[in-house]
């Protein structure tokens, strides 16, 4: 229990410095040096020191925006089990609640932006209620791929003990699939290229960027944190699933789980300096992609490999 | 006297006296609101007592020296009982301060006397215990709602609304009927426990035939077409009561009968999880695309009865398939979502009814900014909003995450209930996702962001007897989210009567499932908690600013420059667009002085498009045909009632 919370510490601190890492992808593309690796924590660091400017628009839902969806970003890291390490809270069904306090964080989140009158972060709001439909499809139909391989529907099932490994000698060649899917998922859900572009500055292609727009100071700092931990827990989700292997040393195994982590966020990089961002409306397609992938890998591991 | 009885007779008493009493407006409000009030909460406590200790109560008397009126209570009527009386008592104190035009005192005392009909006929519902006792209290009920919804007959739209909901209960009430018929035909007995001893074949059309009744009250896809004109034509208080817990007893008359006949074959648990989809998913696609606040929330009946109905589909195909912990959560969470959806629906149309009264208008389009002025209904809103997109820790989490567990335990079984389960699960999740999308709509455009129109501005909130029922609501919106493990308990005392066959249910896996959603939902309150205090750090002794809203460079912003829930919503629109055909009408700009253009967008229901021709169309030249048999000459009337008696002595 101690060691998982720790663990839970060690992920909220760490999530900013694996972001950082794919701005500096992005640079080494780019032909140039690119900002230090510990970039994320002197931005976090200056926000947390300034005041804030309040639109005359907003109301408290404005300022509760931020607080819940770090919240909730952060109490979904609790349920993550980390490099082998049991979590520190898993119940039978915590990944309904997972995704579902993401929901929680992504309504207000939403809300938050609707509250500033601002057209552009409308747009945006509709762009961030919209996309994650399809991407739930998606992780639930994984979701039901790992529950009848594994029999169990915690997180921690999944990526403890024998299992990552288990799964991959269970499903086989299939799980190729959903690594890629989840992967279009950890880009959608993140806003990252080719769905969304958190570099641009032009408020009208944005989803995620644009709707943050009027927050700042330590509102904006908890709004950028709990963005580093989402992205970190779909990425430590990847990382576990391409570095299936249990050591039985924690040493090692948390060498393996790192070493997962900077190909995911490499990959996440190498992914944004090579594409360009996709028209809006080939989003969805780009999403159903991965619908499709976790829809085929779920039939042809039930009917043809289980 | 028992208590049930007594309740029936104050809320009647209620309906009656407002009649008396009209003259003084105040005084009758009172009178009505009180009894009506008393009453409700005289059988909430009854029903409550009877679910907790599983007590059954029978009583029966003669009508017409031919037929008893029999009435049970056993733990799925006293479900039922609960939520119908909770919700009634609320909209009745809400009614208080609603209905304040005195200048309609004599129409307000009818409304009451209709309304206390409805409520002790809804009772009456879900405790009948034979077919015709069932059918007289349908039909009250049906009748009474049908003249609180023409309340305002002024309005040629409103009469078309009730002409709708007149014709399609009616229609649905046949259905049931001839049902009946096939079911006292079968057993010789009009008694609801007697089912079980029919054939299968017999008993199967039964169950399509009232599930196509009851379906058609409950608001099932395509029999929901009267929905969303009957709610927004009513006046608030009763759209709170129809779309919280009227429709409810079609979900009723689907699980009694189910029950009462025993058929456990699996093509009616896939009837009704495919139904159930189906009517979830559309039925948030078209909530999306509306203008009106109160057809928007009609349609989010149409979806939440989907999820109740895919609650207990997986139920059924858990009975079916022979895996009692699959049908149990099936059904715990269907029967939780019916109280839960009655909760958060009645708040939202009483939110609605606060909004169309202070503004004057139910066009979302029109709205905005009402938060500032309207602290209490926006945050209650917002929770009940919360609440029926099914995010924790709220309570439409909780049955949700009940049926989803059922959903899983399909997923593991055999390869139609795979299939089934699947297709469950993801329409679950789709539904979560767009019921998100469409309450981030209304909380957005209605509460949030900046009036759009100057003529149109939140008053002030007066009206404590309206902010009491919703601030209650979003309580119990609350701990039902946090603390489930009471009303799961009472969820699970309604199934066994249901004679599934199971006896007695073990509580403690069900509990440990309660239990894991109170530790989850503490676990996010102290990380919250956490973060709120570290906001408080961050923010002290620092500077806070105060600007507009930053324009993107613009500087000349107004509010009609805001995104509109037309236009966000017309994305997602786009994609569902073979199920919603979105008609927009909208004249180019052209020239160098362009004249004034608008924008009206409509998007067609497909079962009301398809209705006109599929049904109405052949009925109407049926009849049309048939008309020579309508010439009105008396002696031939008389002729066909004789000719009529002549062949049924021939026949029976």
């Amino acid at each position: 229990m101690i060691k998982s919370l720790m663990f839970w510490v060690l992920a909220i601190f760490l999530a900013p410095f694996f972001s950082a890492l794919i701005l500096k992808v992005k640079a080494f593309f780019g032909g140039k040096k690119g900002p230090p690796l510990l970039i994320n924590y002197y931005t976090l660091v200056k926000l947390f020191k300034k005041g804030s400017v309040y639109s005359t628009s907003t109301t408290f839902v404005f300022k509760l925006g931020p607080m819940v969806s770090l919240s909730s970003a952060v109490t979904v890291l609790l349920f993550l089990p980390l490099a082998g390490q049991a979590p520190v809270f898993s119940f039978n069904g915590d990944l309904l609640f997972i995704l579902y306090l993401l929901g929680l964080g992504r309504f207000f989140t939403i809300a938050a932006a609707m509250d500033t009158a601002s057209p552009f972060e409308g747009m945006g709001a509709a762009r961030e209620a919209y996309f994650p439909i399809i991407c739930e499809a998606t992780l639930f139909m994984i979701l039901i791929l790992f529950y009848v391989l594994t029999g169990e529907l915690r997180l921690a099932a999944y990526f403890t003990g024998s299992q990552p490994f288990g799964l991959w000698q269970m499903a086989g060649s299939p799980m190729l699939f959903v690594v890629i899917a989840l992967f279009i998922i950890l880009l959608a859900e993140n806003s990252r290229v080719p769905v969304d572009d958190p570099a641009t500055h032009l408020e009208l292609t944005m989803i995620h960027e644009v709707m943050v727009l009027d927050h700042s100071g330590p509102d904006f700092g908890f709004i950028e944190l709990g963005s580093f931990c989402k992205l970190f827990f779909y990425a430590s989700i990847i990382a576990q699933l391409i570095m299936p292997f249990e050591s039985g040393y924690l040493a090692l195994n948390l060498c393996l789980f790192t070493a997962g982590l900077v190909v995911v966020y490499l990959a996440v990089g190498i992914m944004e300096s090579v594409m360009a961002r996709y028209r809006m409306d080939r989003v969805p397609k780009f999403l159903l992609t991965s619908f499709a992938l976790a829809f085929f890998a779920t039939v042809i591991t039930l009917e043809f490999i289980k | 006297m028992n208590s049930f009885t007594l309740s029936m007779v104050l809320i009647c008493c209620g309906g009656l006296a407002a009649l008396f009493l009209w003259r003084q407006f105040l005084l009758m409000k009172a009178v009505a609101v009180g009894f009506i009030g008393i009453g409700c909460a005289v059988g909430l406590t009854d029903a409550l007592t009877k679910l907790l200790h599983q007590g059954s109560y029978a009583v029966s008397l003669k009508y017409l020296n031919l037929f008893s009126l029999s009435f049970q209570i056993d733990g799925l009527s006293a479900f039922f009982l609960v939520s119908i009386f909770l919700v009634s008592l609320l909209a009745a104190v809400y009614s208080f301060h609603y209905l304040n035009d005195s200048q309609k005192a004599l129409r307000t005392a009818v409304s009451y006397l209709f309304f206390a009909l409805l409520i002790a006929s809804m009772a009456l519902v879900v405790t009948a215990a034979n077919l015709i006792t069932f059918m007289l209290a349908w039909e009250i009920m049906s009748l009474s709602s049908f003249f609180l919804v023409i309340y305002d007959y002024e309005s040629a739209d409103n009469r078309k609304a009730g002409y709708l909901y007149f014709v399609f209960s009616h229609v649905g009430a046949m259905f049931i009927l001839a049902a009946f018929g096939i079911f006292y035909g079968n057993t010789g007995s009009f008694m609801f426990a007697d089912g079980n001893t029919m054939p299968d074949s017999a008993k199967l059309t039964i169950l399509i035939l009232t599930f196509i009744g009851f379906g058609s009250k409950a608001g099932v896809f395509p029999f929901h077409v009267w929905l969303p004109h009957a709610h927004p034509a009513a006046p608030s208080h009763i759209s709170a009561v129809m779309s919280g817990v009227m429709i409810k007893t079609g979900i009723y008359g689907i699980v009694r009968l189910y029950a009462s006949l025993g058929l456990h074959t699996p093509l009616f648990g896939e009837i009704v999880l495919v139904a159930g989809m189906i009517s979830g998913i559309l039925g948030v696609v078209y909530a999306l695309g509306q203008h009106d606040i109160k057809r928007l929330l009609a349609y989010h009946s149409v979806e939440n009865i989907g999820i109740i109905l895919i609650g207990i589909g997986i139920g059924m195909l858990g009975v079916s398939f022979g895996n009692p912990i699959m049908a149990v959560l099936g059904f715990a969470g269907g029967l939780l979502h019916v109280l839960n959806h009655s909760i958060f629906k009645s708040l939202l149309f009483m939110g609605a009814g606060v909004v169309i009264q202070k503004t004057g208008t139910r066009t979302i389009d029109m709205l905005g900014g009402l938060l500032k002025n309207m602290k209490i209904t926006g945050i209650t809103f917002l929770v009940g909003s919360l609440a029926i997109s099914g995010l924790p820790p709220f309570n439409g989490f909780v049955s949700e995450f009940f049926i989803y567990l059922g959903g899983f335990r399909g997923a593991a079984l055999d390869r139609t209930a795979f299939v089934l389960s699947i297709m469950a699960i993801v329409s679950l999740a789709i539904i979560g996702g767009l019921a998100l999308a469409c309450f981030t709509k209304v909380v957005g455009v209605v509460f949030q962001g900046e009036p759009r129109r100057p003529d149109v501005t939140a008053g002030d909130e007066k009206g404590p007897a309206m902010l009491l029922p919703m601030l209650v609501l979003a309580g119990l919106c609350f701990i039902i989210g946090v603390f489930p493990r009471m009303f799961i308990y009472l969820a699970l005392n309604a199934i066994p009567v249901s004679g599934l066959g199971y006896g007695r249910i073990p509580m403690e896996p069900f509990m440990q499932i309660t239990a894991n959603i109170t530790l989850a939902a503490t676990v996010f309150f102290v990380i919250l908690a956490g973060v709120v205090a570290l906001r408080l750090v961050f923010y002290k002794d620092k500077t806070i600013g105060s600007a507009g809203t930053w324009g993107c460079g613009f500087t000349q912003p107004t509010p009609k420059m805001q995104y509109t829930g037309t236009s966000y919503a017309a994305s997602i629109l786009e994609f569902f667009r073979p199920a919603a055909p979105l008609e927009e009408d909208h004249p180019a700009i052209s020239g160098r002085f362009p004249i004034k253009t608008h924008y009206h967008s409509h998007v067609h229901d497909i079962a009301e498009r398809h209705m006109v021709h599929v049904v109405v169309n052949p009925v109407l030249w049926l009849f049309d045909r048939l008309r020579w048999i309508q010439h009105g000459d008396i002696h031939l009337y008389i002729g066909y009632i004789l000719l009529a008696i002549v062949v049924l002595l021939f026949f029976i």
